[in-house]
């Protein structure tokens, strides 16, 4: 743990994972909706194999932030982000930019080059509401995986069965793979998407309040799955729920009408706030 | 019935403590309730009304002619002979070449506009497809008859007549007098006109695509192509089919334009550019001046156009749903 | 395991890429094609009929060939057709559509109707001029304006009722409760608040209906008949704009068709401007 020096400047509480660590690693991010300024110079450091998890009062741009990762935002004209956000070293918010090499070469990777169906190949995402396409079960994970590889019939099985075991939705399914993935309950529903982001093989994935829309049972299975699947992932989760970041994240960014207040790890964030306003966050005054 | 719409309105009446009061408002509500009922009975009267005068009308021809009206392809007056095969061919295959060139076009429009479009010019190019919507198609046949048609006999079938073996297969499919008059150009010039409410239905449904199943794709690293083809059309497959049913029902029944580029010939259309009629266009030229069982043979054939348009637009009606129009 | 993603080539990459300019390039090329067709038949429109414009055109009936004249019978004609049918078709589809839209919640008999309604709105308009024809012109024994007056009001009316049932939802519940919550009937709230909250939307419903019908000519063909000379006779057949120019465009004389020219100008400059306008309102009655 060291501080980072580029953050000297700000009130940001910041422990940061080292630079070596870091698979994506935002510096100095401005973001507007139009000429609405939603984030103002936010620094997030995410750390390879851990559960990075933002929090805040609704509108701080907790979800504003996890949708710059994967330049979701790209959709829609007039939503627009400058800064850096480094993936493997390399600048995704201007491809021009001089890569890191050591970095890129840490993660054996290959350059995005400004592609964004390359980068949200390599960055997946799961929606705040679940998402199964209109498809059967089997082919809600096939088709992301059809899109960037070829597979037989026997490889597309096991990644399909691999992808569900991992995302713990297997035992569940197994029997009907081929009926839509509609006719699954919301916590499910999930799950599959979960499922369908890994199978993929990514090397980030970003979960956007993935239990709101769930019940507690739900939940907890969700929770279990991410705990399980970070040995194989790194992955950023925004929720409103503070139990569930304290018990699932190793990092904790907590955030404040579009600034990054504190950057911790979890184990002492939710124990000894060090500002104001995330004590007040925790304790429950911003409701 | 009465009482089924007269309980509510004097459920409604307004509680005063002047009794005159309550009884001539609550009198006026009902009549008013009455008026609107009416109203609404009388759309159902015109449908009701279309379909029984039709039947009426018609009912000579088809009792005297029985399933010949169908399979027989003579249509000729001046025998009283009639056979509407070749009228309800046409129709079928106006109105469906018509479909095979408009759904393409009309589902990259609508792509076009959804994702492609710059926001700049979006909204004046959706005004332009819906004003190709508001055209009269008297316009559209005038268009087709002195411009379409002759460029179309110039600078396609005098070259296809001049290359092609007539005895060939291509030959024979692009038999025809080159005057431009023909069943194909009839179905270019509806396409045309079918284009813009297939392309604004379309549009709408792409529109109802919910944001959170769209970024997802996108989130998976979906080209729009991707995107587009493998989530969003598959998600208002339903509702496409809507549209596609919606113009096809507008081709069938289509009359001014077609009769003004068709050739109006009562033959079996054997090739592409033959000249042929569509139910429409033969009642259109010949119902003025018929008599006796003319006249109810003409009918008869608007009794069929009748079905099958019913049918196709109460089948798009359904698979479009009255929320997402 | 590890990332196929990454390995899995550029080809494929490529291709997908590809694939998507191509498709791009199509969906832009249809786009072409459809605003080539509205420039090209507004373009005839202008070329062929602006010559021919002139205060003859409003003044003079129609003439027979080689000899001058105008459109005064065929424009008068119209206007009178297109107004009674209106006046019909307004009173009958406001109402209807006001019956579909606050007393028909929940009511089969209001389904079937909207359902009906639906299908009667793109009804082949050739088939409501027999139907005129078997009920009011082969009983009364002659064509007459009154038949092609009740011919254009069965095709404006679906229009009209649609659009006001579509414009009365429109209005928030909160303004019938208010109204009801002061003592007033049913009846006198939708009169006196309803209908005047929604005044852009029912005319535009009007100007709609107003645009589907001027053009159409096959509904008149066997109903208003045509009249060479101008006619205020409404049992008697009348002059109608776009019979006037389907007669002069089959016919052989240069001097006639270009008369039809001009009177396909001057038909599509009012539907279309009866049709932004009324877009127009609709759009700005929705904001």
């Amino acid at each position: 743990m060291s501080f980072d020096e580029t953050q000297a400047d700000t009130p940001t509480v910041m422990v940061a994972p080292p630079q070596s660590e870091r698979v994506v690693d935002v510096r100095g991010l401005d973001f507007f909706y139009g000429k609405n300024q939603a984030l103002f110079n936010v620094d997030l450091p995410v750390a390879r194999n851990q559960i990075t998890a933002l929090i805040g009062p609704s509108g701080c741009g907790k979800s504003t932030l996890l949708r710059t990762l994967n330049k979701i935002y790209d959709l829609y004209p007039g939503q627009r982000a400058t800064g850096q956000i480094l993936f493997n070293g390399e600048n995704m918010l201007n491809p021009r930019d001089e890569v890191d090499a050591s970095q890129m070469a840490n993660a054996g990777g290959v350059p995005i080059k400004g592609d964004v169906a390359r980068l949200r190949a390599r960055i997946g995402m799961v929606f705040q509401r679940p998402t199964p396409f209109p498809m059967s079960i089997y082919d809600n994970i096939a088709f992301g995986v059809r899109l960037h590889q070829k597979a037989s019939k026997a490889e597309m099985d096991e990644i399909v069965e691999r992808s569900l075991t991992r995302a713990a939705l297997w035992n569940e399914v197994k029997d009907k793979l081929h009926t839509s993935g509609l006719g699954l309950s919301g916590g499910q529903q999930q799950r599959l998407c979960v499922a369908r982001g890994i199978a993929v093989e990514p090397e980030v994935l970003l979960l956007d309040e993935p239990a709101s829309a769930l019940d507690p049972m739900s939940t907890a299975k969700l929770e279990a799955t991410l705990m399980e699947l970070k040995d194989s992932f790194t992955i950023v989760i925004v929720t409103h729920n503070l139990q569930q970041a304290a018990r699932i994240s190793d990092y904790t960014g907590f955030m404040l009408l579009g600034k990054m207040v504190e950057f911790r790890p979890s184990s002492e964030a939710f124990i000894k706030p060090e500002t104001e306003a995330m004590r007040d966050y925790v304790t429950g005054r911003y409701g | 019935m009465a009482e089924a719409h007269l309980a509510p309105a004097g459920e409604t009446a307004p509680r005063m403590d002047n009794s005159r009061g309550v009884s001539r408002a609550g009198r006026n509500d009902a009549i008013f309730h009455g008026l609107c009922f009416s109203a609404a009975m009388v759309l159902l009267a015109t449908l009701a009304g279309l379909l029984i005068s039709l039947l009426i009308g018609g009912w000579p021809a088809l009792s005297h002619f029985g399933l010949g009206f169908f399979t027989s392809s003579v249509w000729d007056p001046v025998a009283d002979e009639y056979g509407a095969a070749g009228p309800i061919v046409g129709t079928l295959i106006t109105a469906f070449m018509a479909m095979v060139m408009a759904v393409p076009l009309a589902i990259g429009i609508a792509v076009f506009l959804v994702e492609f479009c710059p926001r700049a010019i979006a909204h004046w190019v959706a005004v332009a497809v819906e004003l190709l919507a508001g055209i009269p198609s008297i316009v559209y046949g005038m268009w087709g008859l002195f411009v379409l048609a002759p460029w179309f006999a110039e600078n396609v079938q005098m070259p296809l007549l001049m290359t092609l073996d007539p005895e060939s297969f291509w030959g024979k499919l692009f038999y025809g007098i080159p005057n431009g008059a023909n069943i194909f150009t009839a179905s270019l010039i509806l396409a045309l006109m079918v284009l813009p409410y297939i392309a604004s239905v379309f549009r709408e449904l792409l529109l109802s695509v919910p944001t959170h199943v769209r970024e997802a794709a996108y989130g998976m690293g979906c080209t729009p192509f991707e995107v587009v083809s493998s989530i969003m059309i598959p998600y208002v497959r339903r509702g496409a089919i809507g549209a596609v049913m919606l113009g096809l029902g507008r081709a069938l029944g289509e009359t001014m334009a077609v009769t003004f580029i068709i050739g109006n010939s009562h033959e079996f259309p054997t090739s592409l550019f033959a000249s042929g009629s569509t139910i429409a266009s033969t009642i259109a030229n010949e119902f003025a001046e018929a008599t006796g069982m003319h006249s109810a043979a003409l009918v008869a054939l608007g009794l069929v156009l009748f079905v099958i348009t019913f049918v196709v637009l109460a089948a798009a009606r359904l698979l479009i749903g009255r929320e997402k129009h | 395991m590890s990332a196929p993603v990454k390995s899995a080539g550029f080809d494929r990459h490529m291709r997908r890429k590809l694939v998507n300019y191509i498709f791009v390039g199509l969906t832009t090329l249809a786009t072409l094609v459809a605003v080539a067709g509205l420039v090209m038949i507004l373009g005839s429109l202008m070329k062929n009929g602006l010559g021919g414009l002139g205060l003859h055109i409003f003044t003079m009936d129609q003439p027979a060939a080689g000899t001058e004249g105008g459109l005064k019978n065929a424009i008068l004609g119209s206007l009178v057709l297109c107004a009674m049918g209106m006046i019909g078709a307004v009173v009958v589809g406001i109402l209807a559509g006001t019956w579909l839209a606050e007393y028909g919640e929940g009511n089969k008999l209001a389904s079937a109707v909207r359902f009906l309604n639906d299908v009667l709105l793109s009804a082949p308009s050739i088939l409501v001029g027999l139907f005129i024809y078997e009920i009011l012109v082969a009983p009364f024994g002659g064509f007459s304006a009154i038949a092609g007056a009740a011919a254009l009001a069965c095709l404006a009316a679906p229009v009209v009722t649609r659009t006001t049932e579509d414009i009365l939802r429109l209005q928030a519940n909160h303004l019938r409760e208010a109204g009801m919550a002061l003592g007033a009937g049913k009846g006198y709230v939708i009169r006196a608040i309803i209908w005047r909250a929604s005044r852009t939307g029912l005319v535009t419903g009007a100007l709609l209906g107003f645009a589907r019908i001027s053009g159409e000519t096959a509904p008149l063909l066997f109903t208003a008949l045509g009249n060479a000379f101008t006619s205020w006779d409404l049992t008697q057949p009348i002059g109608a704009l776009p019979k006037v120019i389907y007669d002069f465009a089959n016919s052989p004389y240069d001097d006639l068709r270009q008369l039809a020219w001009v009177g396909a100008l001057l038909i599509s400059f009012t539907v279309l401007s009866a049709n932004i306008i009324g877009r127009a309102l609709a759009r700005g009655s929705n904001k």
